[in-house]
């Protein structure tokens, strides 16, 4: 349909417009984290024009940066220092990531390519754990690993976080192999090659990119997971989203920190993301839809 | 060697060796927390001993009679009605707007999948700052606009504190709607929508006729992912007001979680997260049986 060239302006500063609109509170966030008290506490509240400072990364980060007066970073860290939070972030999300995607490679290796009785309500189990809430599997959970002492460790939160990701990842991955022809594996195996050699040296490669995609989307729902690493660990390590809640003490909620650590965690994730961008509604829907 | 090439297909066909190891963790992970947490609905933790003591149905009895966990379920139940109605509409809405080739529509897709990114908790303490009564944007604006009277505490009035956590909630999840929509009008054919305007529809005609038959596939996979999240809801209400004030933004998952760890309630928190589960699962495979939504 050809429309007109104002109709065409007018859509471009609306579709502008509504987007500004969810971009706000992400600008907002992280100018605060460039914020200090004075500026954060303001009424009414300021929106551009503030004095920006790096105070708020250099306490929770525990380095100076080197701008502006000498910062009041505490030698070893003060109570807002999250560097070791952030890496526990990082540790959680990595290693939970390739224990799911390992698994689901190899379980979705097999719904995509093997005929067998049961397969489709395999898949329906597969997706049904994806509907259990948090909450009704991190009450058994803690009781659990108190028996078997996987609380506050990072063995339980990984397995907790990678098992999570599981039925995203394994039906993610049978769509991305779905679109592999199946001609190949028959020609394949019609040479002599085995299941294994196949998975390995064909489908694999292929599959690079929608296995990358999967892995970040992995990693991201790791990185932003709440209630089981709230539930499952005390003081041993804690992610960021957690560990936000510390801002909040009894003289009053550290915005200026809060919101620097929020920022740092949002700007990796959000690159990450970038590169995935051609997969993002497949994996949004779990596979089911392709762009 | 016919036979013998078959023979061997059909041998290295057995599925199982690759699905043992994800069989084995969601049978750990998720079948045996479940019969835990059924045995654990039947027992009660008795503070005195420090143990379980055995207690028969009383928990499924004090569920049955308990008003605050029918008052969570109904907050559950219009969080989830609002939430999902908005996203979609909005969502529709949006997806509408940016289909189209124009300059920078590819940048504000980015833009928009941002939010998806950001941990929900995160995302709640955002909008608890943007909320504050005291020097917050949001009621700063409303102010401006003269819908809320300066210095309102949105999140602390009984009436409004659900619509403040939902506005965090729509903010994160409508790009997840538009996202998704976007992809779906994409795939769209054109043959249809010629013939359509050759016969002079008008464009709602179109949208209603053409567009949202074709995309039931692609909205009903969005209303189920979503709306299986949106029963669960946890994050935002634990960040931004505890369930409060009163008990106006208690959620079910919320209110198990408090009653096995803040007041040691283990066997009827365990219950509570029980009867969510089954409400979910219920839910969800009606409206999979209803909108016959395939993986």
């Amino acid at each position: 349909m050809q429309q007109s060239a104002f109709a065409r302006t007018l859509r471009t500063i609306a579709g502008w417009c509504v987007v500004g609109i969810f971009f706000f509170p992400i600008y907002f966030w992280t100018s605060v984290a460039f914020r200090d008290a004075k500026d954060i506490f303001n009424w009414p509240p300021i929106f551009v024009d503030f004095s920006p400072t790096v105070q708020n990364f250099e306490q929770v980060f525990g380095i100076s940066l080197g701008f502006g007066p000498p910062a009041a970073v505490t030698p070893g860290g003060g109570n807002f220092y999250m560097g070791p939070r952030l890496w526990d972030s990082i540790v959680v999300a990595s290693l939970s990531t390739v224990l799911a995607i390992v698994v689901a490679t190899l379980a979705a290796y097999a719904l995509s390519r093997m005929q067998f009785r049961g397969r489709h309500e395999y898949v329906n189990w597969v997706l049904s754990t994806r509907m259990m809430p948090p909450v009704a599997v991190a009450i058994p959970m803690f009781f659990i690993f108190k028996q078997f002492s996987l609380l506050d460790t990072y063995i339980g939160v990984i397995l907790i976080h990678g098992l999570m990701n599981l039925p995203l990842a394994v039906l993610l991955l049978k769509s991305f192999f779905d679109d592999i022809p199946v001609e190949i594996d028959e020609s394949a195996l019609l040479d002599g090659a085995s299941r294994w050699t196949i998975f390995r040296r064909i489908v694999l490669p292929m599959a690079k990119g929608g296995i990358a995609a999967s892995a970040v989307l992995c990693f991201i729902f790791s990185w932003t997971e709440f209630l089981f690493v709230l539930t499952l660990t005390q003081t041993g390590l804690k992610t960021v989203p957690v560990v936000s809640s510390t801002f909040v003490t009894s003289i009053g909620t550290a915005w200026g920190n809060m919101a620097a650590l929020g920022a740092a965690a949002i700007v990796p994730a959000f690159i990450v993301i970038l590169l995935v961008q051609r997969h993002l509604v497949r994996g949004l829907t779990m596979g089911s839809l392709k762009q | 060697m016919a036979v013998a090439q078959v023979k061997r297909i059909a041998i290295s066909d057995s599925p199982w060796p690759w699905l043992l190891p994800l069989t084995a963790l969601l049978v750990v992970f998720t079948i045996y927390p479940l019969i835990y947490n059924i045995w654990l609905s039947f027992h009660e933790f008795v503070p005195k001993s420090r143990g379980l003591k055995f207690v028969g149905f009383s928990n499924w009895i004090q569920l049955w009679n308990d008003t605050r966990f029918w008052s969570a379920l109904g907050v559950t139940f219009l969080y989830f009605i609002v939430a999902l109605t908005i996203e979609i509409i909005l969502g529709m809405s949006i997806a509408l707007l940016l289909d189209a080739e124009l300059p920078g529509f590819g940048a504000l897709r980015a833009i928009l999948s941002m939010t998806l990114v950001i941990p929900p908790a995160i995302a709640g303490m955002m909008f608890l700052l943007m909320q504050d009564p005291q020097f917050g944007v949001l009621p700063y604006l409303l102010d401006q606009l003269g819908i809320l009277g300066k210095g309102t505490p949105i999140l602390a009035t009984s009436s409004l504190a659900l619509a403040g956590v939902l506005v965090a909630e729509i903010w994160q999840w409508t790009p997840f709607m538009v996202l998704i929509f976007m992809a779906g009008l994409r795939a769209l054919p054109v043959e249809p929508y010629e013939a359509a305007s050759i016969d002079g529809a008008s464009a709602f005609q179109m949208f209603r006729r053409l567009t949202l038959p074709m995309m039931s596939k692609v909205i009903a996979v969005a209303v189920l992912l979503r709306g299986i999240d949106l029963f669960r809801v946890f994050d935002y209400v634990f960040v931004m007001t505890s369930g409060g004030p009163g008990t106006s933004t208690y959620t079910v998952s919320l209110y198990a979680w408090q009653q096995t760890f803040s007041f040691l309630k283990w066997g009827y928190g365990a219950t509570l997260s029980l009867t969510s589960l089954v409400i979910i699962m219920v839910m969800a495979n009606l409206f999979i049986r209803i909108a016959k939504v395939r993986w």
